[in-house]
Parts: C-alpha cells; sequence; structure tokens
C-alpha cells in the first residue's frame, strides 16, 4: 500500500521532469535564436552565407546537405536494411543466426567517432576511387554526379550514415519479422508459395514496422553529428551535385561552436540551426507516424 | 484408385516418434474424418500429406503418400505443386490480416499464374466466395481488410483462399475448434455442401463431430492407426476396443 504510493509518487515526479526537460529545451531554442530570426527573417534559411566579420548569417547550404545526405542514407538502408533482416531471419542457419544479430546489433551500438575515422580513412578513398570518379566519368552528363569529386563529399557522408543506419533499422525489422505468427507462414506455404513469395507476403504484413524502422532510422541520420562532419567536406556552398562537398547542420554546429561566442550573432544563428534541426526532425516524425497510422488503418 | 494412397508412413520430432507406419487410403467425394485425442498426431498427418511438415526443421518423415497415384515425395516433384493439390483450412482462423478480403482470396492464383487477367481473376474470387457461403455477407465490403470479419467468417474466407487454387482435396484441421456452436455449424453444413465437387479430409478431436459429418472416419491412438472404416460402422460396431472406448468418451 504505502510502496505503492511512494511509486506512484516517483513516477509522477519523474515524467514531470522529464516534460520539464523537453520544454526547458524547446525554450531555449526559441529564446536564444530569436535574435537571429529577428535580425534576417526568412533570410537565416533561405540565404547562403556565413560571414562572422559582419554577422551575416544564412543556412541554407547545411539545411540542403543534412537533407540530402539523409536522403542518401535512406535510400540505401532500406532495401539493405530489409535484406539483412530477411538474410538474419530466414536465409542462415539457426546456429549462426544469433551470432549474425549479435555483429548488428554491435554495429549499431558503436561510437560514431568510430565510424568517422574509418569513414575518413578507408571509406572515402574507396568509395572515391571505386564508385564516384567512374560515376563521374562515365554519367557526368546527369546533373547529379555533374561534379569533380573529392573524397569526402555529401555523397561520402550518405554513404556512411546509411551504413550507421542500417544495423539499426535492420534490427527492429527483424524483431518484427521474427515475431511474425507460424500460423502465417504456414497459410502461405500452404497456397504453394515459394520461399521468396511467401518472403514477400510477409513483408507486407510487416510493413508498418518496416516503415517506423526506416523513419527512425532517418531521424538518426539527420541528427548524427561527428561521422558525418568528418566526412561530408565542411564548405558552405549550394550543392549543385551529391559529389559536392557540404555541410549539415549539426557538422556546422559541431564545427562552428568553438569560436561562437566571439561573435554576437553567431551563437543566436546556431542555435537558428538547431531549432531548424529540431523542427524538420518533428515534422519527419509526424510523417512518419502519420503514414505508419494509415498503413494500419488500410490494413 | 483412391484419391490418396498413404504407406508405410512414419513421421518424428527429433527423436519423438509420432506418427507409426500409417496405411490409408481416401476414396474421392467423401467427407474422411481423422478422430483421436489430442496429441495424438493428427495435425501432423495433415500436414505430411501436404509436405508442410518440412518447414519444421527437426521434422522426419518416411514412407509414402500418393495423390492420383503420384508420390508427393517423389525428388522429382515440385513442392508448390504438391501443396496446391491439397487445400488447407488450419485450426486457429488465419486470413492474412493485412490484405483485403478480395486480396486474401486471390493472392493464391495471383502467385501461382492461374488466371490471365482481372476480369478472369475478379470471377474466380467469387466463384470462391460463393463456394464457401461468404459472398453475400462481404460483397460490399471486398476492399476491407480480412482483420473486421467475424471468426467464423474469418474461417469461411480461408476455406474460400484455399477453393480458389483448385485443390484436388481439401484438408481441415479441427476447422471449428476455436469458433463459437453456431459458427461451427455453418462450417460443418459448408463442409457437406462442398463434399459434392471436393473430398475433404477433417481431423477432429471430437467423436461426436466425426460421427455428424463424416462418410468415413479413421482412429488415430499415439500415433497409430487403430481403426478405419464407414463412419456408421464404426461408431456402433466399432473393431477394436480402443475405438469403442473413444466413441463413447473413455479416452480424450
Ligand atoms: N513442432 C513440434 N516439435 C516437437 N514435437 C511436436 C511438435 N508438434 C507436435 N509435436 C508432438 O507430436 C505429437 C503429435 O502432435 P500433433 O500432430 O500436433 O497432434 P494432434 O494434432 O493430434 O493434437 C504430440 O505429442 C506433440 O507434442
Ligand atoms: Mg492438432
Amino acid at each position: 500500500m504505502k510502496s505503492g504510493k511512494i511509486f506512484q509518487i516517483s513516477l509522477i515526479l519523474f515524467i514531470v521532469t522529464t516534460l520539464t526537460i523537453v520544454v526547458g529545451i524547446v525554450i531555449s531554442l526559441i529564446n536564444s535564436s530569436y535574435p537571429i530570426f529577428l535580425r534576417h527573417g526568412f533570410g537565416f534559411i533561405s540565404r547562403s552565407v556565413w560571414n562572422p566579420i559582419e554577422e551575416d548569417y544564412g543556412i541554407l547550404p547545411p539545411l540542403l546537405g543534412t537533407l540530402i545526405t539523409s536522403a542518401i542514407a535512406i535510400s540505401i538502408a532500406t532495401p539493405l536494411a530489409i535484406s539483412l533482416a530477411i538474410f538474419a531471419s530466414e536465409i542462415i542457419p539457426s546456429r549462426l543466426r544469433s551470432f549474425v544479430n549479435n555483429v548488428s546489433d554491435l554495429m549499431a551500438s558503436l561510437p560514431s567517432v568510430i565510424y568517422g575515422l574509418w569513414g575518413l580513412y578507408v571509406l572515402a578513398p574507396i568509395l572515391h576511387k571505386y564508385v564516384m570518379l567512374p560515376l563521374h566519368n562515365y554519367l557526368g552528363f546527369i546533373p547529379l554526379f555533374s561534379v569533380k569529386p573529392t573524397p569526402t563529399n555529401l555523397f561520402t557522408a550518405g554513404v556512411l550514415l546509411s551504413i550507421m543506419i542500417i544495423p539499426f533499422a535492420s534490427s527492429i525489422i527483424r524483431e518484427a519479422y521474427t515475431a511474425i505468427p507460424y500460423n502465417l507462414k504456414e497459410a502461405a506455404y500452404s497456397l504453394g508459395m515459394t520461399r521468396w513469395e511467401v518472403v514477400k507476403t510477409m513483408l507486407g504484413y510487416i510493413r508498418s514496422a518496416i516503415f517506423a524502422g526506416v523513419f527512425l532510422a532517418l531521424g538518426r541520420a539527420m541528427g548524427e553529428t561527428m561521422a558525418v562532419a568528418m566526412v561530408v567536406g565542411n564548405i558552405m556552398n549550394i550543392p549543385k551535385s551529391i559529389f559536392d562537398m557540404g555541410y549539415t547542420i549539426s557538422s556546422l554546429i559541431a564545427n562552428q561552436f568553438p569560436n561562437a561566442e566571439a561573435y554576437k550573432y553567431m551563437v543566436p544563428a546556431l542555435y537558428g540551426g538547431a531549432l531548424i534541426l529540431f523542427t524538420v526532425g518533428l515534422i519527419i516524425n509526424l510523417i512518419g507516424l502519420h503514414l505508419v497510422r494509415r498503413v494500419m488503418v488500410k490494413s | 484408385m483412391s484419391l490418396v494412397e498413404i504407406s508405410n508412413l512414419n513421421a518424428w520430432y527429433g527423436d519423438k516418434h509420432v506418427l507409426k507406419n500409417i496405411n490409408l487410403e481416401i476414396p474421392r467425394n467423401i467427407i474422411f474424418a481423422i478422430m483421436g485425442p489430442s496429441g495424438c498426431g493428427k495435425s501432423t498427418l495433415l500436414r505430411a500429406m501436404n509436405r508442410l511438415l518440412e518447414l519444421n526443421p527437426n521434422a522426419k518423415v518416411s514412407g509414402q503418400v500418393k495423390i492420383d497415384g503420384i508420390d508427393v515425395y517423389s525428388d522429382k516433384i515440385d513442392i508448390t505443386w504438391v501443396r496446391r493439390q491439397f487445400g488447407m483450412v488450419f485450426q486457429i482462423p488465419n486470413p492474412f490480416p493485412h490484405l483485403s478480403i478480395y486480396d486474401n482470396v486471390a493472392i493464391g492464383p495471383r502467385m501461382n499464374g492461374l488466371v490471365k487477367n482481372k476480369s478472369e481473376l475478379d470471377q474466380l474470387v467469387k466463384w470462391a466466395l460463393e463456394k464457401a457461403y461468404l459472398w453475400d455477407e462481404v460483397k460490399n465490403d471486398l476492399k476491407k481488410p480480412a482483420s473486421m470479419l467475424s471468426g467464423g467468417q474469418q474461417q469461411r474466407l480461408c476455406i474460400a483462399r484455399a477453393l480458389a487454387l483448385k485443390p484436388k482435396i481439401i484438408l481441415m484441421d479441427e476447422p471449428t475448434a476455436n469458433l463459437d456452436p453456431v459458427a461451427a455449424s455453418k462450417i460443418e453444413e459448408l463442409m457437406l455442401e462442398l463434399k459434392e465437387d471436393y473430398t475433404i479430409v477433417i481431423v477432429t478431436h471430437n467423436p461426436q463431430q466425426a460421427a455428424r459429418v463424416s462418410d468415413y472416419v479413421a482412429f488415430l491412438y499415439m500415433g497409430e492407426l487403430i481403426e478405419v472404416g464407414e463412419t456408421s460402422q464404426v461408431f456402433t460396431r466399432p473393431v477394436h476396443k480402443l475405438t469403442e472406448r473413444y466413441v463413447v468418451g473413455k479416452i480424450g
């Protein structure tokens, strides 16, 4: 009786504290960034400048960089995460299954600076030589590949991000796949489906989990900082191709905060970036939830 | 020639011997009941016929099952063909909940390439739903998800799904065990109707159900086939003592 009460009170305290912190963060984001919006208005979002001397800031390039790298990451990661989940739960012998799953879970938990180092010194040169240069040389007439690539650029960041989020997205899909009732698989096989047709049907059954996995992964990709900052190039320009060097909002903040306080408006500008990142993330999550819900209603 | 001929059929889960040298013939256009207390191997026997058993990596089978004279365990045979010859209805109604009522019936013919175009498929779906006594209840809701149907309707949808592949025989594994009595008796009526065109094997742990619906009955006990015969015969003059005790409800 008494311990139940204590539990209840501490639960309420915990919820109130958490909510307070979240609201506090949002308030301080708004509070600390409003000077930059007062100064530049919508120009803070729509222009491409980073000029501390004149205190002129417009963060369109990192905003585009965040969207582009996330889009690259998600288009690579989605099919691979699904394949990996099917591979882990259908194809490999059950003795090896937990080993593969453990490796995948371990990959999901590696600190991102490790991915950054590996991305910079191993992935970037390989991608440069075997993917980007050939794409540029043969398909350079397509605007997407038009810029002569350097090893670090938006594409490298996107690929690295995809590698970082695959294990995470895949584990959500795998959980859902292994939780499919045996009953349903039997039904599918009893209709004379081949193994591949059964897999296809079962993927339909767990499609809301796939959406959820992909959107949660997208949220991670957009917020990822350290690894991206190490391979994205960190240059303030509007990308003309995915082989351009660029910035993302989080890599901009990570790179610029050490000298920000020397300027009057740079701290508000960085807060402004954070607020935009927060808002875009919120929108992505809302779209994701909406998609998941629509899928669930339809089925 | 009987539709299905089973000879010297054995099955194991790991070391556990669950079907012991079964020999059985199933004639055409009848309802054939396999009855026996739970755990005696009825479901295993059904799944050994359409080779669903081998989805379980621990399961092993030996012996022969022939349908229309063709050995389903032959090396050369296409396993998807085997499964299409046997429509299967399960103990728990298991329509694909994420698919519409229409797609639940259409998915089999679509994947197996049994229809040429949409209107042929529409016709086939309608035919199967009518056969399963479900058409009138769902004809305006074909696009709605199967999960919105009641348990009995879901089970009839599963029957339609099986029929749409035009199987030679329908295997039903305790199809009414999870339904209320009204829904259950609807399924039993449906079985009697389907018998005109199909052969039905129904597994049941309930001897009364076997007596009500079947023409032939087999009594399975601890993996052994104890007795087979015409239902009237087996229930009035059982040859084996165990059968007699089972039908009066002393086993099970
Ligand atoms: N997947 C399985 N693994 C191991 N043993 C099983 C499995 N399925 C069933 N059995 C065992 O095999 C025997 C027959 O089971 P089953 O065919 O399901 O019987 P019934 O359908 O008559 O109730 C039972 O003793 C059961 O415990
Ligand atoms: Mg059973």
